[in-house]
């Protein structure tokens, strides 16, 4: 195992040297001098822009400016921003929790509704739930994140006014409060896709012999859907719903922008309508990271459900 | 609109009949895809005929509801939202579907490459496109086109490039499979070159696969293009288009949501056509499907 979890991580060094690369890459091929956005649009003499140009690293070859850059990185030093002047870093750290309070939210709504909700549909085909089911999966999987946001803004706070329609909210439970709509529009995709892929994962578990063996011997229904069917209907649904971290980290740029949150997301929004580069590749560079890890994680913990994928590669 | 289906009954008799026969025609959820997907292209393809002017301000008439002058109602400069649905068609329809044509184009002789030949050749060609696969799709689109700067071209050309690796890497499989028959040994035997094997033989056998996948891309394509539209990232002002629009009118949620609701709508109905147009080719494409 542990094995297994050292040669996974090896293999993310090229990875993340390329995503690093192309980041940096990118942001150095866009067109103007980067040192015009600095002083947005402020004139000074050259000896002060060759001054702006070394504090942020942006004299000497590309290639040498990309290892600098990655050394720099790697010591956890990741730029100015052009903009505010700030560590951006300690920019990215002060938007980080609520971004991850948003997926962590968004991801508990989506999996305590879609699993239960796919293994109803399973368990009672081509009924009323099943198809309530499936039409709620075709629009969670077709509405787009911001409109969902509009759209509950406009039902759950201008309507019902049970939630508050913008911004981020104070103490703990004002904020769980401020994040319950944006974090339900977010999670309208991954509640489609997992609960789709639970009920034909289920649906084919739930028509093989065991589980006939296991209505003969006369166990519960409980136990049958849960102890014998779930646990092996689990590891297409673990691949969907990892794959779906993706989503919400893009889903949760949109959203933050729709509702006004100050996360990573409107970190984001924002630095691009200024051309802030070195905040948007810092930030874009953090969040492509995190998916990679939290693919390798969804990677090994398939090998802790099912070994027979340990010895397969 | 009923004179129009009497007069094609009387001229091709039974055609109606014949397609709601035919086996895609029995898949309800393609035909009513079909029926929100082919108004939303005639949109695309012709807004001259169904709307004015998307970009006629009227300041008088700001934010109006939905009316008989304004049947969606009109925005914050008083111009007409239907138009403006309208004419916001073919950016994000045709826009989606020039994403698919670029990724198909590179997509598809990768892939048959990279699985025919194998070895290094392949070893090469995937590991470059699964490291583009190690960012999440929409964050990488918005950095190039936040460098390149916003505009259509911009997002179309990012997103097909993006949308490569799912392509390939499908295409991939399938050929790994095909490389392996006898016919392909037979083409061998027979001295073909592997150019002919490649296009001639093994690429038509491709094409359920592809079309399935196309039309799964074609789905998040629109999402996509939306999404960076609405970032103001796509279509620049003054000219329509749904993302932006949405953008727009995020402003005055609270007191017009005429065009919010409307331009959100529309995004839907391409996606949610799109999609059920797909399953229903998959359903017909896909043996594994048809045997459930």
């Amino acid at each position: 195992m542990a094995g297994y979890v050292v040669r996974r991580l090896l293999a993310l060094i090229p990875v993340l040297l390329f995503v690093s690369f192309v980041t940096f890459g990118l942001v150095r091929l866009a067109p103007g001098d980067p040192v015009t956005i600095v002083l947005g649009g402020r004139k000074v003499d050259p000896a002060t822009a060759q001054a702006l140009r070394e504090q942020f690293g942006l004299t000497g070859d590309p290639i040498t400016q990309y290892v600098a850059w990655l050394g720099r990185a790697l010591n956890g030093d990741l730029g100015e921003s052009y903009r505010l002047r700030q560590d951006v870093l300690d920019l990215i750290a002060d938007r980080l929790p609520i971004t991850l309070e948003l997926i962590a939210i968004s991801m508990v709504l989506a999996i305590g509704i879609a699993i239960p909700l796919g293994i109803a549909q399973a368990r009672r085909r081509d009924s009323a739930i099943d198809y309530v089911g499936s039409l709620l999966a075709l629009v969670g999987l077709s509405i787009p994140v911001y409109f969902a946001a509009m759209v509950g803004v406009l039902v759950f706070a201008v309507w019902l006014g049970w939630l508050p329609a913008f911004g981020s909210g104070e103490d703990p439970i004002d904020r769980l409060v401020h994040l319950l709509l944006p974090a339900g529009a977010l999670a309208l995709g991954t509640i489609a896709l997992t609960s789709r892929m639970t009920r034909s994962s289920m649906l084919e578990v739930l028509s093989s012999d065991y589980i006939e063996a296991a209505r003969a011997k006369g166990l519960p229904e409980r136990t049958i859907l849960v102890k014998h069917a779930f646990r092996n209907a689990l590891i297409p649904v673990l691949t969907v719903t990892s794959l779906q971290v993706g989503f919400l980290i893009v889903g949760s740029v949109l959203v933050e922008t729709t509702m006004g949150l100050g996360g990573i997301g409107s970190l984001i929004t924002d630095a691009i309508q200024n051309r802030d580069y070195p905040v948007i590749q810092a930030s874009v560079l953090l969040l492509t990271v995190a998916f990679a890890l939290l693919n390798l994680v969804t990677d090994v913990l398939y090998a802790v459900i099912d070994p027979r994928i340990r010895y397969g590669r | 609109m009923t004179a129009d289906s009497a007069a094609i009954r009387a001229f091709r008799p039974g055609l109606i009949q014949r397609v709601l026969r035919s086996p895609l025609g029995r898949n309800r959820a393609a035909l009513v895809g079909l029926a929100i997907l082919l108004p939303l292209l005639m949109m695309a393809f012709l807004p001259g005929v169904l709307a004015g002017d998307p970009n006629a301000q009227d300041l008088s008439a700001s934010l109006r509801p939905a009316g008989v002058d304004h049947l969606l109602g009109t925005d914050k400069l008083g111009r007409d939202v239907w138009s403006r649905i309208v004419y916001g068609a073919a950016p994000t329809l045709l826009g989606a579907l020039v994403v698919i044509a670029i990724s198909g184009l590179i997509g598809i002789p990768l892939g048959l490459v990279a699985g025919y030949f194998g070895g290094l050749v392949d070893a090469l060609i995937m590991r470059v496109l699964d490291a583009l696969l190690a960012f999440p799709a929409l964050l990488l689109a918005i950095l190039v086109v936040a460098t390149f700067g916003g505009g259509l071209l911009t997002v179309v050309i990012a997103l097909g490039v993006i949308y490569v690796p799912a392509m390939a890497r499908l295409v991939r499989s399938v050929t790994l499979v095909h490389a392996r028959l006898a016919y392909v040994d037979a083409c061998r035997a027979l001295g073909y070159t592997d150019a002919r094997i490649i296009f001639r033989h093994i690429l038509p056998n491709l094409v359920a696969a592809v079309v399935v996948q196309s039309t799964i891309d074609l789905a998040y394509a629109i999402l996509d293009i939306a999404a960076l539209s609405f970032l103001g990232l796509g279509q620049q002002p003054p000219d329509p288009d749904w993302g932006s629009m949405l953008a727009d009118a995020r402003s005055y949620l609270l007191q017009n949501a005429w065009p919010a609701i409307s331009s959100g709508v529309a995004i839907m109905l391409a996606v949610v056509s799109v999609n059920l147009v797909g399953d229903g080719l998959r359903a017909q494409l896909d043996p594994r499907e048809r045997e459930r």
